[in-house]
């Protein structure tokens, strides 16, 4: 009797591992599982972030195939405004901030570069803050004041950056995740917040979901809003 | 060496395979003969253990053909034809051009996306727009296209420098070829610059990028097919066989793929060779500017166990030895080509722009020893100003990177911390040390002598005071500063970076 129920196959056993692995991933994909940070000078309350200006938000899907990945340029640009636009939003319901208008470069190349260097600035900080994201509770990070180089509108308090990578699974690799294992179809959204005034990291949020990163808007959407849970609300 | 490692992986792929065959058909007689030799035991293995085997001599099979026919033929094919390429004269060899490559559906798949890249980058301000930089590029590419105006289905040539202070530069399969600014300002005459850019556009000539994704397809498909064939392995020996090979496979396979984009680049230098020759410019300059990326500034050139280019060195030999007589011939035109006055004439305003780049990116050294090199050619206020915001920026940093820090490991040990200390974390650091004091006491006089030569000069620069007030803000002196700052705003009244200019000076002034 006890060796009947012993008896599992090595194939039942694989795909009892599999099973496991895949559980576990949607846990640790769930946006729950996901903390954000917050600078001592929100938490005590020394700064309210009131009017933000978003930067462009640069988000990069790729689909993975059988046959390795391929660029989604043009969906990733469509996901980059689409993600920019549900922030803007999620702050303005939920926190009740509100988003000013990045100055127009237009024809202005000096202005453009300006935008560039800034982001570019932000992309070397990013890795220092993953490595370890509790220090931003220390107050650790900084841009510097160079971040007043931007010239925004004097009443901005924060400028938000944002930054993201996912995949989507063509069919025949959805079928080959299910049998073999792979990581899924996700969207890792990284955003920062960061002192208008100071350069200093005033946030950092990282929402995860799990899905097709092109199509799932209400999960995205839901993931914003717990990405930003802990941040302030401004009171009316 | 190439083709050499890629012909040993194939090699090694089919002795591991007679290895498990032979692993296998032992351990199957083994099993017969234990079987026969156990009274009453051949009906239970008969009835499981048999189709258990068919299935994993099946599998076995199967993993061993994909894996050979992914590693065999283009690799040594190809292997044999860049042999023959390399005896060949350049007078002899064939169009530059890869005449025979017809577009598939993948291939115009992907030059839609790069049509993208290529918008995206010019929209996210990292194309440097200055029209007299992008009109001498479009110039000297086009020299390079022999024979004149040749036109290429889905190419529309375009030149352009790249903001970023690393150097290098890159090809998109439509035709759009970059150089980095860190590339351009390393480089020292035109025909370096020709070099590279011949090297580029051979990537586009031949349709390398469409050839390495075609390629890179397969092996991703045999790669996923085995891990599937690995995952359900069948017990015993011959499941351990199984796993064993399906295991070790994939990294095979990338070895392949990265041999295989090594050839690619093999190709592009030699071709590249051939069409300065056909241009009238000195062909050895593509071996001095392999020698100038060898020069490891900032101790970023990190040997892996991969690499999709040869190895500078190896480049440095097969480039020379290919060049043999060809280098012989030197025409008046290649003596102008190797001009270096002339090209920095065209490039001082990108070294400027460059300067500014390397400091945003931390790449402190690299300011230095390009402010230095443009001061030894033009020693004007402006470029002297450079050279003191590179030394107050290098900080208690060293000039020059010592022989122990150059090493492999060491320099693995420098991207790690880069990775995690921030830039005023590094300087706490190197501060706290006697080394660091004596360099940070160094830079400082050399950038406030500096700057002081640029503000007194018969053409001062309103930035140098910038300067010098940063400079004396770090060094705790608030009133020299606040003085500087405002003899900047007073001579620059609309400067971009006014705001923060005036937030520093309220803040100075709140400090005691």
């Amino acid at each position: 009797m006890i060796k009947t129920v012993v008896v599992i196959t090595r194939l039942r056993k694989l795909q009892l591992g599999c099973l496991a692995a895949l559980v576990l991933m949607i846990t640790a994909l769930s946006p729950d599982a996901h903390a954000q940070f917050l600078h001592p000078k929100i938490t005590s309350k020394q700064v309210t972030v009131r009017k933000v200006v978003i930067l462009p938000a640069k988000v990069e899907v790729v689909r993975d195939s059988m046959k390795g990945p391929e660029g989604m340029a043009a969906e990733s640009e469509e996901l980059s405004g689409r993600v920019e636009k549900m922030v803007t939003e999620v702050l303005a319901n939920q926190k009740h901030i509100n988003t000013l208008t990045v100055p127009a470069s237009g024809g202005d190349t000096q202005g453009k570069y300006t935008v560039a260097d800034i982001q570019a600035k932000f992309d070397d900080l990013l890795p220092k803050v993953l490595k370890k994201r509790k220090d931003v509770k220390q107050g650790r990070f900084s841009m510097g004041d160079e971040v007043l180089n931007l010239n925004l509108d004097k009443s901005a308090d924060a400028i938000v950056f944002i930054r993201g990578r996912g995949q989507k699974l063509s069919s025949g690799k959805k079928t080959f995740t299910l049998l073999v294992g792979g990581m899924p179809a996700y969207l890792m959204i990284q955003i920062g917040v960061i002192d208008a005034h100071t350069g200093d990291v005033l946030v950092y949020t990282d929402p995860i979901l799990a899905g097709d990163p092109t199509t799932a808007v209400n999960r995205l959407r839901s993931a914003l809003e717990k990405g930003f849970k802990k941040l302030p609300s401004v009171s009316q | 060496m190439d083709e050499v490692t890629e012909d040993r992986s194939l090699v090694f792929l089919f002795s591991l395979y007679e290895r498990v065959h032979l692993g296998y058909i032992t351990a199957r007689l083994a099993l017969l003969t234990r079987s026969a030799a156990t009274p009453g035991s051949s009906s239970n293995m008969n009835s499981a253990s048999i189709p258990l085997n068919s299935r994993a001599l099946v599998s076995v099979l199967l993993c061993c053909c994909l894996a050979a026919a992914a590693f065999s033929v283009p690799s040594s094919a190809r292997a044999r034809r860049l042999r023959q390429q390399d005896k060949l004269p350049a007078a002899q060899s064939q169009s530059p051009a890869n005449d025979d490559f017809k577009f598939g559906k993948v291939d115009l798949e992907l030059l839609e996306q790069v049509d993208l890249l290529d918008k995206r980058l010019e929209r996210e301000g990292l194309v440097l727009e200055d029209d007299a930089t992008t009109v001498y590029l479009n110039r000297v590419g086009q020299s390079l296209l022999v024979p004149r105006g040749l036109t290429l289905e889905n190419v529309t040539w375009r030149f352009r420098a790249l903001r970023d202070s690393q150097p290098n530069a890159f090809a998109l399969p439509n035709g759009s070829v970059y150089v980095s600014t860190g590339m351009l300002t390393l480089m020292d005459n035109e025909s370096q610059l020709a070099a590279v850019l011949a090297h580029e556009m051979t990537h586009v000539l031949r349709r390398h990028t469409y050839l390495q994704n075609r390629s890179n397809r397969k092996k991703f498909l045999t790669m996923n097919v085995m891990a599937a064939v690995g995952a359900y392995a069948p017990g015993g020996i011959a499941g351990a066989v199984i796993t064993i090979v399906t295991a070790v496979a994939p990294f095979i396979v990338m070895a392949t793929m990265y041999g295989y984009s090594r050839d690619l680049e093999r190709e592009a230098d030699l071709k590249g060779i051939d069409m300065m020759l056909a241009a009238e410019y000195p062909p050895e300059e593509m071996v001095n500017v392999m020698k100038l990326l060898n020069r490891d500034i900032e101790g970023e050139n990190i040997r892996l166990f991969y690499n999709d280019h040869p190895a500078l060195n190896e480049r440095i030999k097969y480039l020379t030895s290919y060049l043999g007589a060809r280098a012989d011939k030197v025409t008046p035109q290649m003596e102008l080509n190797r001009e270096k006055a002339a090209y920095f004439r065209k490039m001082e305003p990108v070294m400027r722009h460059d300067i500014q780049l390397a400091i945003n990116a931390g790449r402190f050294r690299s300011a230095v020893f390009l402010a230095e090199r443009l001061v030894d050619f033009h020693p004007d206020s402006e470029n002297i100003f450079w050279l003191g915001e590179a030394y107050r920026t290098l900080g208690p940093r060293s000039t020059q990177l010592t022989e122990r820090e150059l090493t492999n490991s060491a320099k693995k040990d420098a991207a790690k911390k880069r990775e995690k200390r921030t830039v005023e974390e590094e300087e706490r650091e190197l501060l706290a040390t006697p080394a660091g004091q004596e360099n940070w006491k160094l830079h400082q006089q050399k950038a406030e002598e500096s700057y002081r030569k640029a503000v007194t000069s018969e053409n001062p620069v309103a930035v140098a005071h910038r300067g010098l007030g940063m400079l004396y803000e770090k060094l705790g002196r608030s009133t020299g500063a606040v003085a500087e700052y405002e003899k900047y705003l007073e001579m620059l009244p609309a400067a971009t970076d006014r705001e923060r200019i005036q937030k520093r000076i309220t803040d100075l002034r709140k400090t005691p």
